[in-house]
């Protein structure tokens, strides 16, 4: 199978999976068009600068996926399918049958390059000539740890992500309570905080209601006791502080931990127990790097109301990998620098052909 | 409307069983909602209770954002800190009198079963951390002599010369400090000596699962895991809970009791399952005597099981989590 037709089966498997997205053959050849300069070059020699030059994807591909994401997992697996690597994918202890399901989707030419397992046979890990690792700092640095010397280690770590609505208009808190409700608001792109330019008291009201909208339509997936217990203990703190300070007000949904809505008027960044709680705070118009230093450098997407260029102006400094309308961000195009780098151009090893063609 | 005779009832309820601990709870309840202010507004939000266990809980984190006391801040005696591990400054634990604590320190120790010998001491004595609530407590069981925090050769020496049986009562951490000392050695105690443990591994980022630190004791100190007490209490509280070995749960005195709530309903749950812990501490008399903790147990019919705050239980994804904020 060449590009093109890898793309297109590709795409067909992915129409069944809502949580990636758009997805078309297009989508996908117009990554490669990007990274790699052109949308054939894994198939022969193509023109490159005053040359010729040729793009092999480094095979096998070993994915290590932890957490419980689907969408991660599908798209590292998607991409090294595109690149017509040899795929193996470790997946968490309990599974991820979203990956079983999209593979039997696939023709058999290309599910043949996928193999998936819970455990993580050795000889993954000596064959692998690159090794993709999605998880927390501490396995990111278990596996770097482990990795031999040569093979391509492409780390994908936990981020936050947040929100900023510079004028509250009517749809913002629909957009924003659609952001955060996703996945339980669990995915890397989803907000822990939205901040506002303007009433974010009042905001965080309307974010309320959107919020028990969504949750009405789309309730939320079951959660843990460990959880149940966060949320629980995050709105108890908050209810303490709301009696007798004006500055803080707790929404929650009744007899329920559906969402949470907490408005803080301090513009330090708040981090999430997630599962739909999420803090509401004014825009620090000053020096936003100051109140939102801890999260910079993890800093995944900002998505922004309206969504201008003098708003993204705005959050640019903070050097987010994406910036992109409210309502959006669980959306990322496939294009999407994640963590500020290329996805592909990391996952391939290029043979350049100086042809005498004088 | 004032209570004065409350802390000596308190006491004697703890000391010798006077009272009845329904009645006793409700009163120290209603003076803490006359003359905490903070308290008082947040039970604004809740209906008046008819019995104990509708108490409003109060979280954690009320001590680290207001003054939660019954008494103006000059007739302070003692403010007890906690560890401020979680990245939000310390809660505040304050103190009129000394003697209830002491009272349901003294009489928790007791009844759970310690042996009474001479305690050693692997934390650190009140004089150097004077805002230790458990500095404290051992204050009271140690001999200003026995402490032997951080001075792991001296106390390898005066273990080794034991010829009395004693009781070691120390931090975890202290523990494993000291184990990791002794490396290799093994020490022998007189036999019938025991261990006290509590604490955790706050703030350190070490972990060890407790059936690997009593291999510990049985290693360096020749303990079987039923020679060894776990305590659990917190900075917010005035009394503890005690477990002996392994499989045991966690029981306090009559005048301390755990419920463990279901989060999603806040209703008890049945026996065997598991749920949040709140405690009812009778000796909590001038602060707040219902506790909402961070705890995870899981309900017995004679007490509960500590699960503890479990990370790996709390919500994963690829979203970052509140710890790599606090970590840096």
């Amino acid at each position: 199978m060449n590009t093109a037709s890898r793309a297109d089966a590709l795409a067909r498997a992915a129409s069944h999976f809502p949580i990636l997205g758009p997805c078309s053959a297009e989508d996908l050849l117009e990554v490669v068009r990007l990274e790699l300069g052109h949308a054939e070059i894994l198939d022969g020699f193509r023109p490159y600068g005053a040359n010729f030059a040729r793009a092999y994807c480094l095979s096998p591909l070993l994915h290590i996926v932890s957490g419980n994401t689907p969408h991660a997992a599908l798209q590292s697996l998607i991409r090294g399918l595109l690149l017509g690597a040899q795929n193996r994918m470790k997946l968490p202890s309990e599974g991820l049958p979203e990956v079983g399901e999209f593979l039997s989707l696939l023709p058999a030419g290309l599910r043949d390059r996928a193999t998936i397992s819970t455990t993580l046979p050795a000889e993954w890990l000596r064959e692998a000539e690159a090794w993709i690792v999605f998880g927390s700092d501490e396995t990111i640095a278990h596996f770097r740890s482990q990795a031999r010397p040569g093979v391509r280690f492409e780390p994908h770590g936990h981020l936050f992500s947040l929100g900023l609505v510079a004028s509250p208009t009517p749809g913002a808190a629909d957009a924003a309570a659609r952001d955060i409700s996703l996945f339980n608001q669990k995915g890397c792109l989803s907000p822990h905080d939205i901040y506002v330019r303007g009433d974010a008291a009042a905001f965080a009201a309307e974010l309320a209601r959107a919020m028990g909208d969504f949750a009405a339509t789309e309730p939320p997936l079951p959660v843990t006791v460990a959880e149940a217990a966060e949320i629980h203990n995050v709105r108890a703190n908050y209810r303490f502080r709301s009696a007798s300070d004006a500055r803080v007000k707790l929404y929650e949904s009744e007899d329920s931990l559906d969402w949470t809505v907490i408005y803080e008027n301090d513009p330090w960044f708040a981090s999430s127990c997630l599962n739909r709680v999420v803090y509401v705070k004014p825009w620090p118009e000053g020096d936003p790097s100051a109140a939102l230093g801890p999260v910079l450098g993890w800093l995944g997407a900002v998505g922004i109301w309206p969504s201008l260029p003098e708003v993204a102006e705005l959050v640019a400094p903070l050097a987010p990998s994406r910036i992109c309308p409210l309502g959006h961000m669980q959306l990322p195009p496939w294009s999407w620098h994640q963590e500020g780098r290329q996805n592909l151009a990391g996952l391939v090893r290029w043979v350049d052909f100086e042809a005498d063609i004088r | 409307m004032e209570h004065p005779n409350l802390h000596y009832q308190v006491i004697r309820y703890i000391e010798h069983g006077e009272g009845n601990f329904a009645d006793l709870l409700v009163n120290v309840h209603r003076r803490q909602r006359e003359l905490c202010h903070p308290y008082h507004e947040y039970c604004k939000g809740f209906p008046a209770p008819s019995t104990w266990r509708e108490i409003p809980p109060l979280p954690l984190g009320a001590f680290r954002w207001s003054r939660i006391a019954t008494f103006p801040e000059s007739e302070t005696v003692r403010t007890f800190r906690t560890s401020g591990t979680t990245g939000e400054g310390y809660g505040q634990h304050h103190f009129a009198t000394l003697d209830v604590y002491h009272a349901a320190a003294m009489a928790g120790w007791r009844r759970a079963g310690i042996p009474g010998h001479r305690v050693i001491g692997l934390a650190p004595p009140p004089t150097e951390t004077p805002h230790s609530s458990l500095s404290a407590m051992a204050g009271w069981l140690v001999q200003p002599e026995d402490f032997f925090w951080n001075q792991w050769e001296r106390l390898a020496d005066s273990l080794a010369a034991a010829e009395e049986p004693l009781v070691l009562f120390g931090t975890a951490l202290g523990f494993l400090d000291f184990f990791e000392f002794l490396g290799d050695r093994a020490l022998t105690l007189p036999a019938g000596s025991a261990a006290m443990e509590t604490g955790g591994y706050k703030g350190t980022r070490r972990n060890l699962p407790k059936e690997e630190l009593y291999a510990l004791f049985q290693k360096h100190l020749g303990l079987e895991a039923d020679d060894v007490w776990n305590e659990y209490g917190m900075t917010e509280l005035s009394s503890q809970f005690y477990t002996r070995g392994l499989k045991a749960p966690h029981r306090g005195g009559s005048w301390v009791r755990g419920l463990v709530i279901d989060p999603s309903t806040g209703r008890e749950v049945g026996v065997g399952e598991t749920g949040v812990l709140v405690i009812f501490d009778l000796a909590n008399i001038d602060s707040s005597c219902v506790l909402q903790t961070q705890d995870l147990a899981v309900r017995h019919e004679e007490g509960f099981v500590l699960l503890g705050r479990d990370p790996s239980a709390l919500p994963r994804g690829c979203s970052r989590a509140a710890d790599d904020l606090l970590s840096r």
